[in-house]
């Protein structure tokens, strides 16, 4: 199964984009969670706020679907 | 004239209600870049070192950069500073909206008022008609009531800044309000007005402002605009602001809970972001020239209270006034960040003061006696709104926490000290330290007292490992040079700091604006001496050994944290000493905290090394001299 994860601002350079400058594509298996799969391509999940997914914020336990866009936020300094 | 500049200085000398027009001092724009570079140079130079922050020798400044009010994004900010009440020492905050471009679209880049006005007056600028107007009506108004019956008055158009009771009365951090929402919060800008008895600032431009290079400005502006749409950050952060990062520190265990007695808030999830957009939400807000609109217009609706509409809360008042208050409704939290907005304190350490006052009731050490019979626990928003009324009129021992935590626990005793959350007088952040050692460091180090903005480390944290504080003072002083730039070109560091713009063309954006040709690590340099001068200018006001004021509360090393993710984590007493020994070292001080004279004449700061030589302060000569670069390299990579 193949999932895009999208990222910016300083959570881009740890997820390295393959497709374009802020995409990364992903072969995973079904049924592993968001946080499983950045487990497994060496992102720690610490750095991900919370996940973006068709328009609303999941958490990072969320399942992916085949070829699903997963955008990554990062945290940043509120105030 | 470079371009970028609107031209023209204000010196406002309220004894005498006189104002006097001035060409802008171009050179001292080009020498510290704008806000809270001029604010210091200013307070550096005018401020005699014996002046009581709230009398008449301080001077209370607000000021823009040449990059505010230009086609560039966000560049919103309006900085306001002064020698600081609640710290005594410099001080500088600032707070977007739309009065910064409108005071150079009026034709000014920088007012500067000095004195205290004999009666209560609020400036008036509308283009060339530039007067001190009586504001005894206004006086004793609440902060957004204020700003409300000023644009009933002057015209909906006319950009507001005011202040509130608590600024009237001398609350040491109270806040500058403007645009229905938005706060100069930090380092009690807003006591400095009211001791001025200047109650607002209303400014009208219709001006239009020059740039060296027009047509490439537009080509770069129109693609940052290209470029920042397609980001991944950007819907989100439209939808929810910074409010969401509640639900993330609370999962890494750095939320300030019950008072940074914790660092783990079971109830989070009731007023996390989700909470805020489904609950309170009215609609999005901007600054001006800003597309993120990641200000959130929102209702506080509680039975039995009136509904109140404010903005916010964002992740600081989210967390200070949320969890750390122990509140379990995100109406509760909105509508305290409501009443601190309006009664004019800043929300950050207002949640700061009244979670350090829960605690001390928690523990016997004020009483309901103390509190007019009044009961303070937390999670009740009603005791916290009888007690933020007693703070705002410096009501019973409402007195004592009106000078923020650090004094109320020098005048309640009794080991309190120990759990007042202040660094150099100014409240922590919205992030506990423990398991984040260089956010700590930031905090202690910081020239303004604890505040986040200056140094945000907390990822840094994470990506070197939060048991550890080894190289953490190289990053925490890389930080301190970039992160405070934005303040100094009066940017919003939201916008241009998260959309993957980089530092090159930040400045690059800055030459095309004046043609001033500066490079990145120019400004780094630049942002070098703003601090050594704060520095400078701290130890001269305040007389001791500069590492005497860089420590936390007790509580920061003697606590382990007690549950939640970070269980059992913390720093030691030994490791605080290490940071700071590594801090000094890569700033070129000595052990003591103190600059050297040999960093400072390197960045041009003769006068100030012989004043602190004068005072016996200036930092012994470190062996080998002082490296070539301090902190990480002078080569920009992030903020």
């Amino acid at each position: 199964m193949v999932v895009f994860f999208r990222a910016g601002s300083e959570l881009r350079h740890k997820l390295q984009p393959d497709v374009d400058f802020y995409t990364r594509r992903v072969e995973t298996q079904a049924g592993k969670s968001v946080k499983d799969i950045l487990r497994d391509i060496g992102l720690d999940p610490a750095f991900v706020a919370f996940i973006y997914v068709e328009g609303k914020v999941k958490n990072l336990d969320y399942v992916p679907t085949e070829g699903q866009s997963v955008t990554l936020q990062p945290p940043v300094s509120g105030g | 004239m470079a371009r970028g500049f609107a031209g023209t200085t204000l010196r406002v000398d309220l004894p005498r209600g006189t104002i006097r027009r001035l060409p802008t001092d171009e050179a001292l724009f080009r020498r510290w870049h704008g806000g809270r570079g001029v604010v210091a140079k200013i307070c550096y130079d005018e401020v005699p070192r014996g002046a009581d922050p709230l009398g008449p020798e301080n001077v209370f400044i607000m000021t823009v950069s040449p990059m505010s009010g230009c086609l560039i994004p966000a560049g919103s900010k309006v900085e306001f500073g002064s020698v600081s009440p609640l710290t005594n020492g410099q001080g500088d905050s600032n707070m977007g909206g739309h009065l910064g471009p409108a005071l150079k679209f009026a034709g000014y880049d920088l007012v500067i008022f000095t004195g205290i006005s004999p009666k209560p007056v609020y400036l008036f600028i509308d283009d060339d008609v530039v007067e001190l107007r009586d504001a005894s009506s206004y006086w004793g108004m609440r902060s957004l009531d204020c700003e409300k019956r000023l644009k009933e008055d002057l015209g909906e158009d006319f950009e507001i800044a005011t202040i509130g009771p608590a600024g009237e009365n001398g609350v040491l951090f109270s806040c500058i309000t403007h645009d229905f929402g938005r706060q100069a919060g930090r380092t009690g800008q807003g006591a400095v007005m009211g001791s001025k008895k200047l109650k607002a600032i209303a400014v009208r431009g219709s001006r239009s402002l020059h740039v060296h290079d027009q047509a490439g400005l537009t080509a770069y502006v129109t693609g940052i605009i290209k470029r920042t749409q397609k980001h991944p950050n950007m819907e989100p952060w439209q939808k929810y602001g910074t409010a969401f990062f509640i639900r993330w520190s609370n999962d890494n265990g750095v939320m300030p809970t019950r008072n940074f007695q914790t660092t783990y808030y079971e109830d989070a999830d009731k007023i996390d972001g989700d909470q805020l957009i489904e609950k309170c939400l009215i609609t999005h807000k901007a600054c001006f020239g800003c597309w993120m609109n990641c200000g959130k217009y929102t209702k506080a609706v509680i039975p039995g209270k009136p509904e109140v509409h404010l903005e916010g809360p964002e992740y600081e008042t989210g967390s200070l006034c949320g969890s750390n208050l122990g509140m379990k409704d995100i109406n509760h939290v909105a509508y305290i960040n409501w009443m601190l907005d309006n009664l004019g304190m800043d929300s950050m350490s207002g949640g700061g003061v009244t979670a350090f006052a829960m605690e001390c009731f928690e523990r016997g050490l004020i009483t309901e006696k103390d509190l007019e019979g009044r009961s303070l626990q937390w999670g009740s928003v009603d005791d916290v709104e009888h007690f933020l009324d007693m703070v705002a009129l410096r009501r019973g021992i409402g007195d004592w926490f009106a000078g923020g935590t650090k004094r109320a626990a020098e005048k309640i005793g009794r080991g309190s000290e120990k759990f007042a959350m202040q660094v150099k007088g100014q409240e922590m952040s919205g992030y506990d330290g423990r398991w984040a050692p260089g956010m700590l460091l930031s905090y202690m180090t910081a020239d303004i007292g604890a505040h986040h903005n200056r140094s945000w480390t907390i990822t840094v944290d994470m990506a070197e490992g939060r048991e550890s504080v080894d190289g953490r003072a190289k990053i925490v002083v890389y930080l301190q040079h970039i992160r405070p730039l934005m303040d100094t070109w009066c940017i919003c560091r939201l916008f241009w700091g998260e959309l993957d713009i980089t530092p090159e063309e930040i400045v690059e954006s800055l030459n095309l604006i004046t043609g001033w040709g500066v490079s990145p690590e120019e400004c780094l340099r630049t942002s070098e001496m703003i601090w050594n001068l704060n520095r400078c200018h701290y130890l001269e006001r305040n007389k001791a050994d500069g590492r005497t004021f860089d420590y936390p509360p007790a509580r920061s090393w003697e606590d382990k944290i007690p549950t939640g993710p970070g269980k059992g984590k913390g720093v030691s007493r030994k490791q605080v000493e290490q940071m700071l020994d590594e801090y000094y070292a890569a700033r070129a001080w000595d052990a003591k905290g103190n600059p050297t004279r040999a960093v400072l004449e390197d960045l041009g700061l003769k006068d100030a090394a012989d004043n602190l030589e004068r005072i016996g302060l200036l930092g012994v000569p470190i062996p080998g001299g002082i490296p070539a670069v301090r902190g990480e390299k002078y080569k920009p990579k992030a903020f």
